[in-house]
C-alpha cells in the first residue's frame, strides 16, 4: 500500500535525524538544533523594516524534553500548593480586602498581556529565518500559553475560594466601560502585535519583559505577600522564572538585526517609541495599584521604578546592547519625571471614575495618608486635601448622592483622554508631566498629553483610531451605560465597582447612580 | 451626540435595512467602496458614523462576500477582484507605485487607498495580504527615516493639523 507524502516525509526526516534514545539534555539539544525550517520561498506574513540574519543563535537552551519536564514540575508545585496547602489554610480569605481588589486588575490585565504575547511570539517565529532563533520564539509561545492559563487561574482561584468574587470572574465583560482597559490594550495588545514585527519584539521582549516584568511580576509578589496574599507569589514567581529566557529572546532579536543597515536607521526610534508606549501606562498604573491598592506598604513606587526601570534596564541592560548600536531611549528622562507624581494623578481620576471600573477602590486611611506624605513630600497639600474633601462629602456612601466625578465638573476641571496611550489626565490638577494639546485633523479633534505620544500620532495617525469613553458615550446617562455594558453583579442592580471595601458599608446600585443624573459629555466639544 | 445603545441602535438598524437591499455583486461592490470612502480611514469624508462604522462595514463585507460566492466560480474566487480584474496584476501595480514613491504622505495615501479599494472581499485574501505587507513595509521605512528631523511645531504644519490648544 502506498504511504502518504506526509508519512514518507516524516520517515525520511527520521532517517536523517534519528530521535535520541536517551534523555541526555545536551543530546536532545543537539538533535533539536539539527531541525531546520526550510521553505522554498521563505518570507514572513508580517511587515518589517528589518532583515533578520539567518545564522542567529538562540539562547533558549532547554527545550523539548528538558523544557517540558521543568515546566511540568513547576506546574505541579504551583497547582499543588494552591489546591492543597493554601486552600486548607483558607489563604484567599486572609488577603487584605484592598489587595483582593487589586488582584482583580493585575491578574486579569496580565492575562491579556500573556495572551497577546502568544500571538507576538508566533509572529516572530514567522518573521525569523534562523532555525535556532525560530526555536527560541516557538518555545516562548509555549511559555506564554502557560502564563495565560496561570493568570486566568489566579482569578478563578480568588473567585472560588476568596472574598467578593465579582470582578475576579468574567472581568472582560466590563471592558468597554472605563478607560483602564483601553490603555491596557494599547500596551499589551497593540504594542505587542501591530506594526513592524521587530518593533513588536522590542515592545514585548526588550521593554515589556526586560524592563517592566521586574516591577510588575516581581514587585507584585512582595506587595502581595505583605498584604496577606500567598496565592499571587506562588503563581507569579513561577511565571517570572520563564521571563529570563524571554529577555534572552529579545536580546537575540537585536543580535539578529545588528548587521542590517536598517538597524542604524530605525532601531533607536523604535526602542524609544516602545519604551514610551509601555511606560506611559505602566508607570502610573502599577504605582497606583501597589500604593493605593494595598494596606501594608513595601517601598515607594518611585524607588522601585528608579532601581529597575532607570538603573537596571536603562543603564545596565541597554548598556549591554550598546555594542549593537542601541542607545538608552531619550524618553527615559521624561519618564523619570513622571514616575514621581503620575500614579497619584491617576488615582484621583480612577477614584473619581470608580463606577466605570470592575473592582473596588478605597480612599487611603489616615495611617496610609501619613505614609504618602512621608514618602512624597507635598502629597497632602495637593492630593490629601482633595481626598479629605471627597470623604467629608460622603463619597463612599450611596445616600450621599455624591461621586467625585461631580467634584471635577463643579470645579471645572475637565478630564481628557490621551489619544495615543488612552490614559486619562486632568491638566488642571496633574503634578506629573502631562500637558494638554488638542489638534483638529480632517474634521476630528484629538487630544494628547506629551511630546513623544503626539509625535507618534502625527507620524502614524491611523494607528490610534480608538474612541475614548467621552466620544463613545457623549449624551448618555452613566447608569444606563453601566447597565448595558455589564457592570453589575449577579443581582442585576448592584455595581461590581464600589468606592470602598467596607464589609458593613452600603453598596451602590444602578438606582443610586441614576439619581445623580451624570451625563457623559466630550470635553473637547467646549474647545 | 449618540444617545442610544452601543449594540442595538437605530443607526445599525437603518444600515442593516440598506444592506438587505443589495441583490447583485456589482451593486454591493459600489456600495462598499462608497461606504469606505465616506466613513472609514483617516481620509474619510465625515465622522457621522464615528461610533458604528466598523460594525456596518463588517456587515456590508459579509453581504458582499455572500454575493461573491453566488456569482463567481472557484477560479475567479481565488484569482480575480470582484470587478473581474486579475488580482495579482492589481496588487503588482499598487506595489510598483509604492516602490517608486519617496514621499511618506503620498505613500500613506497609496496604502490607505489600496485598502479602501481592495480590502477583502473585494480582492482575494491570499493576494491582498501579501501586497498589504509590502506596502506597509515601505510606508514604515519612509515614515521612520529621519524620524526626529522636524520639531513638533514643524511636524504639525506638515501633517496639516489645526492646533486648537497647546498648553
Ligand atoms: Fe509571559
Ligand atoms: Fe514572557
Amino acid at each position: 500500500m502506498a504511504i502518504s507524502a506526509a508519512t514518507k516525509a516524516a520517515t525520511d526526516a527520521l532517517a536523517v535525524n534519528r530521535a535520541p534514545t536517551s534523555v541526555n539534555a545536551q543530546e536532545v539539544h543537539r538533535w533539536l538544533q539539527s531541525f531546520t525550517w526550510e521553505f522554498d520561498k521563505n518570507r514572513s506574513k508580517y511587515p518589517t523594516k528589518y532583515k533578520m540574519a539567518n545564522d542567529t543563535k538562540e539562547q533558549f537552551k532547554l527545550i523539548a524534553k528538558e523544557y517540558a519536564r521543568m515546566e511540568s514540575v513547576k506546574d505541579e508545585r504551583q497547582f499543588g500548593s494552591l489546591q492543597d496547602v493554601l486552600t486548607r489554610v483558607d489563604a484567599a480569605n486572609k488577603v487584605h480586602p484592598k489587595w483582593n481588589e487589586t488582584m482583580k486588575v493585575i491578574s486579569n490585565f496580565l492575562e491579556v498581556g500573556e495572551y497577546n504575547a502568544i500571538a507576538a511570539t508566533g509572529m516572530l517565529w514567522d518573521s525569523a529565518s534562523a532555525p535556532e532563533q525560530k526555536n527560541g520564539y516557538l518555545a516562548q509561545t509555549l511559555d506564554e500559553i502557560r502564563h495565560t492559563n496561570q493568570c486566568g487561574y489566579v482569578n478563578y482561584y480568588f473567585t472560588k475560594h476568596g472574598q467578593d468574587a465579582a470582578g475576579h470572574n468574567d472581568a472582560r465583560r466590563t471592558r468597554t466601560i472605563g478607560p483602564l482597559w483601553k490603555g491596557m490594550k494599547r500596551v499589551f495588545s497593540d504594542g505587542f502585535i501591530s506594526g513592524d514585527a521587530v518593533e513588536c519584539s522590542i515592545n514585548l521582549q526588550l521593554v515589556g519583559e526586560a524592563c517592566f516584568t521586574n516591577p510588575l511580576i516581581v514587585a507584585v509578589t512582595e506587595w502581595a505577600a505583605a498584604n496577606g496574599d500567598e496565592i499571587t507569589p506562588t503563581v507569579f514567581l513561577s511565571i517570572e522564572t520563564d521571563e529570563l529566557r524571554h529577555m534572552a529572546n529579545g536580546y537575540q532579536t537585536i543580535v539578529s538585526i545588528a548587521n542590517d543597515e536598517a538597524a542604524s536607521k530605525y532601531l533607536n526610534t523604535d526602542l524609544n517609541n516602545a519604551f514610551w508606549t509601555q511606560q506611559k501606562y505602566f508607570t502610573p498604573v502599577l504605582g497606583m495599584a501597589f500604593e493605593y491598592g494595598s494596606h501594608f506598604k513595601v517601598e515607594p513606587w518611585v524607588k522601585t521604578w528608579n532601581r529597575w526601570v532607570y538603573e537596571d534596564w536603562g543603564g545596565i541592560w541597554i548598556g549591554r546592547l550598546g555594542k549593537y548600536g542601541v542607545e538608552s531611549p531619550a524618553s527615559l528622562r521624561d519618564a523619570k519625571k513622571d514616575a514621581y507624581w503620575a500614579h497619584h494623578d491617576l488615582f484621583l481620576l480612577a477614584y473619581a471614575l470608580w463606577p466605570t471600573g470592575f473592582f473596588r477602590l478605597t480612599l487611603p486611611t489616615q495611617e496610609e495618608m501619613d505614609w504618602f506624605e512621608e514618602n512624597y513630600p507635598g502629597w497632602y497639600e495637593h492630593y490629601g486635601k482633595i481626598l479629605e474633601e471627597w470623604k467629608a462629602r460622603g463619597c463612599e456612601d450611596p445616600s450621599s448622592g455624591f461621586i467625585p466625578l461631580m467634584w471635577f465638573i463643579e470645579n471645572n476641571h475637565p478630564i481628557y483622554i490621551d489619544r495615543v496611550s488612552q490614559v486619562p489626565f486632568c491638566p488642571d490638577l496633574c503634578k506629573g508631566a502631562s500637558t494638554l494639546r488638542v489638534h483638529e485633523y480632517n474634521g476630528k479633534k484629538h487630544t494628547f498629553s506629551d511630546d513623544w505620544g503626539e509625535r507618534m500620532w502625527l507620524t502614524e495617525p491611523e494607528r490610534y483610531e480608538c474612541q475614548n469613553m467621552f466620544e463613545q458615550y457623549a449624551g448618555r446617562e452613566l447608569s444606563e451605560v453601566i447597565a448595558e455594558l455589564h457592570g453589575v453583579r449577579s443581582d442585576g442592580k448592584t455595581l461590581i465597582a464600589q468606592p470602598h471595601t467596607d464589609k458593613d458599608g452600603k453598596m451602590w446600585t444602578l438606582d443610586d447612580i441614576k439619581a445623580l443624573n451624570c451625563v457623559f459629555s466630550d470635553p473637547v466639544d467646549a474647545l | 451626540m449618540a444617545n442610544y445603545k452601543v449594540h442595538d441602535n437605530p443607526v445599525r438598524d437603518e444600515w442593516t435595512a440598506k444592506i438587505g437591499q443589495l441583490k447583485t455583486l456589482s451593486k454591493g461592490h459600489t456600495f462598499l467602496n462608497n461606504f469606505r470612502k465616506t466613513h472609514t480611514t483617516p481620509l474619510r469624508e465625515n465622522f457621522d458614523l464615528e461610533l458604528d462604522w466598523g460594525w456596518i462595514e463588517c456587515k456590508i463585507e459579509e453581504k458582499v462576500a455572500l454575493l461573491k460566492h453566488a456569482e463567481l466560480d472557484d477560479h475567479q474566487f481565488l484569482n480575480n477582484c470582484i470587478c473581474g480584474a486579475d488580482a495579482q496584476e492589481v496588487a503588482d501595480t499598487a506595489v510598483a507605485a509604492m516602490d517608486a514613491c519617496t514621499d511618506k504622505y503620498e505613500a500613506e495615501k497609496l496604502h490607505i487607498n489600496f485598502r479602501i479599494d481592495c480590502k477583502p472581499p473585494v480582492m482575494p485574501t491570499n493576494v491582498f495580504m501579501d501586497a498589504d505587507r509590502l506596502l506597509g513595509t515601505k510606508l514604515m521605512e519612509l515614515r521612520n527615516t529621519n524620524y526626529y528631523a522636524l520639531s513638533l511645531e514643524e511636524l504639525r504644519i506638515e501633517r496639516g493639523v489645526k492646533v486648537i490648544t497647546v498648553q
